[in-house]
C-alpha cells in the first residue's frame, strides 16, 4: 500500500515538473490600468491558443517614466519579450539601438496585414526600409471647440481655412468671450505631448512639412519650423493660450479637465479620447450632451489644406533578445487583431489601424470613434527618423522658452536645433 | 621588524571580520562611483545608436558641461537651495528649537514630537503632501489662509517655486538639526553658563562668546552632513516640481536624472554626477579642514 502511494506521488510529482518544464512564460509589458483591462481578453486567447503562460508586467503609468523604466531594463538586457511604446516617436531610436526584432516577413505574410490603413503599415517602417512594430492603434488628433460657447457669442464654426483664419479666430474668441482661445501643449511638464499633441501637427501643414531627410538625416532648420514656433508665439504673447498651468508638474489637468468643461478655454487640439474621457460619458467633469456641445476642426495648412495627422499609439515590438522570438511574434500578431484593437478602442479612445474594425459590432457602439476612424483613411503622417524622441524632447525646451517668454520662434528653433544637435551628433542633424 | 605569529593571526581575523562590509562597500559603493567615472568619458545611451554601439568620446561630455546652461543654472539652484535650507533655514530654526528645548517648558515633549513629526513621512509623500498645501486654486490650504488675510490666493509652487523647495526641505530637516544641536548643547558643561552669568554677561553675550564657540565642531558637522545629504534631495523636489517651472527647481540631482533617464545620455548625465562628487568631496574636505579633526 505504502509502496503504491510513494510510487503515485513520483508520478505525479514528475508529471508536475515536466509540465512546468513545457509551459513556456511570455512576458508582456504594460502600463496604466486601462492598457491592462484592454489586453484581459487578448491575454486569455493567447495562452489558449498556443499553450503558453502570459505574464503582464505592470510598469508606471506616465508615459515618460513607463519609457525610462523599459528603456533601462532593454539596456540591461532583462526586459519583457514583448512591449509597445508610448508614441511612433521613440521606435526609430529603439531600433537603432537594436532593442527591436524585425517583423516584417511575418506581419505581410499575417491575414490582417491587409486590412490596415496604408498610414499605419507606412508609419510602422523604420527608416532602414523594415518593420519593426504592430501598428495596431492610431492616435488621430484634431482641434476640439466649444460649438456652444461661439455660438452663443456670435462667432463662426466654420472650418478656419489656414493658421492665419484660426489665430483670427482665437482673438475673436478671447475679445468677445474672454475665455482663452486656443491650446496648443507646450513646455517640458507635457513631455512628448509638445511634439506629438502640438508642434508637428502644424508642421505637416507648414512650408517644411517634414523633418526626415532623405539621407536619415533631421532637418530641423526649415522654414515650416521657425513658422510653428511663430503660432506658439502669438498665442502666448497676445495671451489666446493659458500659459501659467504649462509650466507646472501636470499641464494639462487646469486646462483640460478645468478651464475647458467651464468654458474658460474654447478650443484645444485634443485625440479622438477626449470626447469619451476627457469631457464625455466616462469623464469625471464631463460636459452636457457633449458631441453637440464641442465640434471638432481638422488643423488647416499654413496656406490652406486640411490635415489629419495620424500617429502610432502604443505600437508593439518584440524584444530582439526574447528567448523564443518566433513565439513572441505569433503573440505579437494576436496583439494585432480587430478584437484587441476594438478592445483598446473602448477603454483608452484611441482608434483602430485596421479598417476590417468598421464592420465590428463592437465598434460600432463607439459611436464617438466611428467617424474618426473613416477620416484615418486620408491620414497624412510623419516620416520616421532615428533622433525623434530627441526631436520631442527638443520641442518641449523650445516651447517652454516661449511660454517663459524668453525667446521668439527663431530662438525657439535654435534651441531645438541646438538640442538636438547637443545630444545627436552634428553629424545626425542638418 | 618581524611581526609575532599572535599579530598575523589578529590581522587575518581583522580582515575576515571586515570583508563583508569591504566587500559590500566595493560592490554597492566603490565600483558604482568608478563604473560612472568610466561612463563620463563615453557617449554611453538608453537608446539610439550609441546605446547599441558605445563609444569613447574622452573629455568631451565635461568640455560640452562648460557651455551648458541647463547646467550652470543647475549648480546655481543647488547653491541657493542648501544655502537656503541646509544652512539658513533648518540650522538657524534647528539651534533654536534645540535652545528652547533645554529650558523647562510647558509642552516640551509635545514640541518635539511635531518638530521630528516630518522626518516620519517618507519624502515622496511628504511631497504630495505639500503640493496640496501650496497648489493653485482657492481649496489650497495656504491660499486659504492668505485669503482669510484679504490676500489673492497664487499657485505657490508656479509663482514662488524656489522659495517653496527651501521651505519644504526645511520642515524636513529641522529635526535632524534639532537632535545633532542638542547633542552639541549638552556637551557644554552648565558651570560655564553659571560661571560667564555671575560674571554679569547678558544672554546675548552668553550666547555670542560661550555657545556658539563651544559647539562649532558640533556645527560644523551639522554643515557637512546638512550640505552634502541636500545636494543629493531628490524624491522631495522630483514630487513637488520635477525640476520645473522652467528649470528653476532644477537641482543637480533632478539635472542628472533628467539628462540620464529623461534624454536617455547616460554618459553625460554621467558626467554630471561626477562633477556632483566632487563638488561634495571638495565640501566634504573643506569642512573637515575647518573642524581640523580626523573623520
Amino acid at each position: 500500500m505504502n509502496k503504491t502511494v510513494l510510487v503515485g506521488l513520483c508520478a505525479v510529482t514528475l508529471s508536475a515538473f515536466a509540465t512546468l518544464a513545457q509551459a513556456e512564460t511570455i512576458r508582456i509589458a504594460n502600463h496604466g490600468q486601462a492598457g491592462i483591462n484592454a489586453m484581459k481578453s487578448t491575454v486569455a486567447r493567447i495562452e489558449k491558443k498556443y499553450g503558453v503562460t502570459v505574464e503582464v508586467v505592470e510598469y508606471p503609468s506616465p508615459d515618460k517614466d513607463y519609457m525610462t523604466k523599459l528603456l533601462t531594463e532593454l539596456g540591461a538586457g532583462n526586459a519583457p519579450d514583448i512591449f509597445s511604446a508610448p508614441t511612433t516617436a521613440y521606435v526609430a531610436d529603439m531600433v537603432a539601438a537594436g532593442y527591436l526584432a524585425p517583423i516584417g516577413a511575418e506581419f505581410k505574410a499575417w491575414d490582417g496585414y491587409a486590412s490596415f490603413y496604408d498610414v499605419a503599415k507606412q508609419l510602422a517602417v523604420s527608416p532602414d526600409g523594415e518593420t519593426y512594430v504592430m501598428p495596431f492603434m492610431l492616435g488621430i488628433q484634431e482641434i476640439y471647440f466649444r460649438r456652444d460657447v461661439l455660438e452663443k457669442a456670435g462667432i463662426s464654426t466654420e472650418q478656419p481655412k489656414d493658421w492665419s483664419d484660426l489665430l483670427k479666430r482665437a482673438a475673436e474668441i478671447k475679445e468677445k468671450t474672454g475665455a482663452y482661445g486656443l491650446l496648443f501643449p507646450a513646455g517640458v511638464s507635457w513631455g512628448t505631448g509638445a511634439f506629438d499633441e502640438g508642434f508637428q501637427h502644424l508642421l505637416v501643414g507648414s512650408k517644411t512639412p517634414q523633418l526626415a531627410t532623405e539621407d536619415g538625416k533631421l532637418d530641423l532648420t526649415g522654414e515650416g519650423v521657425k513658422d510653428v514656433f511663430g503660432v506658439y508665439k502669438e498665442l502666448i504673447d497676445k495671451d489666446l493660450m493659458p500659459t501659467q498651468p504649462l509650466l507646472g508638474p501636470e499641464p494639462w489637468v487646469i486646462p483640460k479637465y478645468q478651464m475647458f468643461p467651464e468654458g474658460k478655454l474654447a478650443a484645444t487640439t485634443c485625440g479622438s479620447w477626449c470626447y469619451i474621457f476627457d469631457w464625455g460619458r466616462e469623464s469625471k467633469n464631463p460636459i452636457p450632451d457633449v458631441e453637440k456641445a464641442v465640434g471638432t476642426w481638422t488643423i488647416p495648412g499654413q496656406a490652406g489644406g486640411q490635415y489629419v495627422l495620424a500617429n502610432l499609439a502604443a505600437p508593439w515590438g518584440v524584444n530582439a533578445k526574447a528567448e523564443n522570438l518566433e513565439l513572441a511574434k505569433k503573440v505579437l500578431m494576436e496583439i494585432g487583431s480587430v478584437e484587441t484593437q476594438v478592445s483598446y478602442a473602448a477603454e483608452i479612445g484611441n482608434i483602430p489601424a485596421s479598417k476590417a474594425a468598421a464592420q465590428d459590432q463592437a465598434f460600432q457602439k463607439l459611436t464617438e470613434l466611428v467617424p474618426i476612424h473613416a477620416a484615418a483613411e486620408n491620414g497624412v503622417y510623419l516620416k520616421q527618423a532615428a533622433g525623434f524622441a530627441t526631436v520631442a524632447e527638443g520641442v518641449a525646451r523650445a516651447t517652454e522658452a516661449l511660454l517663459r517668454k524668453e525667446t521668439d520662434a527663431a530662438g525657439a528653433q535654435t534651441i531645438l536645433v541646438d538640442y538636438a544637435r547637443e545630444i545627436l551628433g552634428d553629424d545626425a542633424v542638418k | 621588524m618581524v611581526r609575532s605569529t599572535y599579530e598575523k593571526r589578529v590581522a587575518r581575523q581583522l580582515l575576515l571580520i571586515l570583508s563583508p562590509s569591504l566587500l559590500l562597500l566595493i560592490a554597492f559603493v566603490i565600483y558604482p562611483a568608478v563604473y560612472s567615472v568610466y561612463l563620463s568619458f563615453t557617449n554611453e545611451a538608453l537608446t539610439g545608436a550609441a546605446a547599441l554601439n558605445p563609444r569613447f568620446v574622452g573629455l568631451r561630455n565635461y568640455s560640452r558641461l562648460l557651455h551648458d546652461a541647463k547646467f550652470w543654472n543647475s549648480l546655481l539652484v543647488t547653491f541657493l537651495f542648501v544655502v537656503g535650507s541646509a544652512i539658513i533655514g533648518q540650522f538657524v530654526l534647528g539651534l533654536i528649537s534645540a535652545i528652547l528645548l533645554r529650558r523647562n517648558l510647558a509642552f516640551k515633549q509635545l514640541f518635539s514630537s511635531i518638530i521630528l513629526l516630518p522626518n516620519a513621512a517618507p519624502e515622496v509623500v511628504a511631497g504630495f503632501m505639500w503640493i496640496s498645501m501650496l497648489a493653485g486654486g482657492e481649496n489650497a490650504t495656504l491660499s486659504r489662509i492668505v485669503m482669510f488675510f484679504g490676500m489673492t490666493p497664487t499657485d505657490w509652487l508656479q509663482t514662488f517655486p524656489l522659495t517653496m523647495i527651501i521651505v519644504v526641505n526645511t520642515w524636513r530637516g529641522i529635526a535632524t538639526a534639532m537632535i545633532l544641536l542638542t547633542a552639541g548643547l549638552s556637551t557644554i558643561p552648565k558651570e560655564v553658563f553659571e560661571a560667564a552669568r555671575m560674571d554679569g554677561a547678558n544672554p546675548s553675550q552668553i550666547f555670542r562668546r560661550i555657545t556658539l564657540p563651544l559647539m562649532m565642531p558640533t556645527i560644523l558637522l551639522y554643515m557637512l552632513i546638512s550640505a552634502v545629504s541636500t545636494i543629493a534631495v531628490f524624491g522631495l523636489v522630483y514630487a513637488l516640481t520635477r525640476g520645473g517651472p522652467g528649470g528653476a527647481t532644477e537641482v543637480i540631482s533632478i539635472y542628472i536624472y533628467n539628462q540620464s533617464f529623461t534624454a536617455f545620455q547616460l554618459g553625460y548625465g554621467a558626467a554630471v554626477a561626477v562633477v556632483a562628487l566632487v563638488i561634495s568631496l571638495v565640501l566634504g574636505i573643506a569642512y573637515v579642514r575647518a573642524m581640523k579633526v580626523q573623520v
